[in-house]
């Protein structure tokens, strides 16, 4: 027997245009799309160093000069040229969000598949560590591993990443637990496919929009949770730019150049909203029945 | 009635312990030496012997169990340790501090579940129209505008323009003055409340729409019951228990916030005294107050979970 013979709507997988178009029709699913692709644009011009100045450059115009054609974001006290910090710093804080998520986003799956697959003591266990770390508010959590790790690109994102590890597991168990007596499922067991199997053609694929849609939202938590660390100075050291130190850095100058704290405000805020709209599409795309708008 | 209240409570401190074992195996056992660390770059001109002294002073030669039960038993009797830094004692430091972030908690917890619940049930009554939409345009701002943000905002502006900055003159205590007290109190906590009004306000929302469709609801204004009543008994007493929740889980939203607004407004909270001692490494600071953090954490949201039954008769029955 095949895979073939399964139920209609578990096998068959609609084509990637077909999905991709389900979360452009739906609106924030649109917003997220569009600013997503925005964040990730000026991401790479940060990291490729496509800057219209070197971000770093002391002096690149006057001091505190406005937005022109010039200096389209101003500059900073230095003469450095604000849009090329926004971007470099862009760069930065959507490397270690992205790292971050990469180790929540695995290590949490699979504890979280492994907790809902395996019964007994295994599952319980799981669980158990993952009230335990849920217990402790993710920032927290980070800048206590920050304490102990000390700051730089990998130590934040292996701090945020850590604190985000329990959701995931929350996150994915409840509808492993679900599945797993699905008739679908018992019909495999009863078939006697092998574990792995149940595990990668009948499960997996039944969670991976879930997953998706959790890894969306938690990117917008950690470039916001990396922004905070690196607001109160526990983020990468300098010379690494990042945003929240940019915000840090125009408390005392904003009153009179404004674009020392909008812009760095702004690049945060865009890239928050738009890892939460886009887990919004994704989660209304994925619904089958299309009840979540 | 009794006995769920107990396997509650024995649940609560088997989270606790586990904590604690969290929060001794980050700060203890990762690379990084907080001891060594602490000495800075004096470490490298001490003697083996010296650095050994050091070592058995802070009891990092005991074996890693030794070392957690004489921590969790020196904890148990009041001992939170000595501060690294300024050599006072660690409860003494969050003695101090531990007010002013409860003032603050309260205060902003006020604030959220006011705008949160006042939006949340606008818009749910009166969905996809104006009162809607603004109730959503500020769960979004609540959701991706970070609160120090917000509060850099607030301060740069008030200040300068209204030339209105309380905490100027220093923080006073409730007590002391409580006008200027909580004039310091209210921006703050009016920066956090943003984030927690957001997430509750769409807890609410969503909780009022489903109760609205729901048969004994339509049954309420068919038979012609006042409007105030019908919000007040039937849409938000039933909405109560997911306000609640979404409540307590926006608690631990709060913590985490309060050390970066504390750090803004110059409130002299725990989340500061976490702040520096981050900084200094000061390791049995960072420690108890992480600790402190936690165990509030777990603390409201297992009275959350006790209040269900006054909350919900349904629960009662069990």
């Amino acid at each position: 027997m095949t895979t073939d013979a399964l139920p209609a709507n578990v096998a068959t997988r609609p084509s990637r245009t077909a999905f991709l178009s389900r979360v452009w029709h739906h609106r924030n699913g649109r917003i997220g799309l569009v600013f997503a692709v925005l964040i990730l644009l000026g991401s790479v011009a940060g990291w490729t160093n496509l800057t219209p100045y070197p971000p770093d450059q002391l002096g690149a115009g006057s001091i505190l000069a406005s937005p022109s054609a010039a200096h389209l974001l101003g500059t900073d006290q230095f003469g450095r040229d604000v849009l090329s910090q926004v971007l470099q710093a862009l760069a930065v804080t959507l490397e270690i969000a992205l790292l971050a998520v990469a180790i929540s986003g695995v290590i949490g799956s699979i504890a979280g598949i492994v907790a809902g697959f395996i019964r007994g003591w295994p599952g319980a266990a799981i669980m158990r560590v993952a009230d335990i770390l849920f217990a402790i508010p993710a920032i927290l959590f980070a800048l206590a591993i920050v304490s102990a790790l000390g700051s730089g690109v990998v130590d934040s994102a292996m701090a945020i990443g850590i604190a985000y590890v329990p959701i995931f597991v929350r996150v994915v168990r409840g509808p492993v637990l679900s599945l797993y007596e699905a008739d679908f499922v018992r019909a495999g067991r009863v078939l006697g496919y092998p574990r792995r199997r149940l595990l990668f053609r009948h499960v997996l694929p039944n969670v991976a929009g879930t997953i998706a849609v959790q890894t969306s939202l938690t990117l917008a938590w950690a470039i916001l949770d990396e922004a905070g660390l690196s607001f109160l100075g526990l983020g990468p050291p300098a010379p690494t730019a990042s945003l929240g130190e940019m915000v840090s850095n125009s408390t005392s100058l904003a009153s009179h150049a404004w674009w020392t704290l909008a812009f760095p405000s702004l690049a945060i805020v865009i890239a928050a909203i738009a890892f939460n709209f886009l887990g919004d599409g994704l989660r209304a795309a994925f619904d089958p029945r299309g009840l979540s708008r | 009635m009794l006995l769920p209240l107990v396997r509650r409570l024995a649940s609560m401190l088997t989270t606790l312990f586990g904590v604690l074992v969290v929060v001794f195996v980050i700060l203890r056992l990762l690379p990084g030496n907080a001891v060594t660390a602490s000495l800075g770059v004096n470490a490298g001109l001490l003697s083996h012997a010296q650095l050994q002294a050091i070592d058995k002073f802070y009891g990092v030669g005991e074996s890693i169990p030794q070392q957690f039960f004489s921590w969790l038993w020196s904890m148990l009797h009041g001992n939170l340790g000595v501060s690294l830094s300024s050599r006072e004692p660690v409860s003494t430091l969050i003695g101090s501090a531990l007010p002013v972030t409860l003032e603050l908690a309260v205060m902003s917890m006020i604030l959220g579940i006011l705008i949160g619940v006042g939006f949340g049930m606008i818009g749910a009554l009166h969905p996809d129209r104006w009162q809607d939409d603004v109730g959503q345009g500020l769960a979004v701002f609540g959701l991706s505008v970070p609160s120090f943000v917000i509060g850099t905002v607030l301060i740069t502006y008030l200040a300068s323009i209204f030339h209105y900055f309380p905490s100027s003159l220093g923080f006073v205590g409730l007590f002391t003055n409580p006008w200027l007290n909580l004039q310091q109190v209210f921006l703050p906590a009016l920066t956090l409340s943003f984030g927690i009004g957001a997430a509750i306000m769409r807890t609410t929302r969503a909780a009022v729409l489903e109760i609205r469709g729901l048969n004994f609801a339509r049954t309420a204004r068919g038979k012609g019951i006042s409007h105030l009543a019908y919000v007040w008994r039937h849409l938000f007493l039933n909405a109560l228990v997911a306000i609640t929740t979404m409540s307590g889980i926006q608690f631990g939203y709060l913590l985490g916030g309060a050390v970066i607004v504390e750090d803004i407004f110059v409130l002299p909270g725990i989340g500061r005294l976490l702040i520096t001692s981050i900084t200094d490494r000061d390791f049995p600071v960072v420690q108890s107050v992480t600790l402190i953090f936690a165990a509030g954490f777990i603390v409201v949201n297992t009275l959350i979970d006790i209040s269900y039954t006054l909350i919900d008769p349904r629960t009662r029955r069990r």
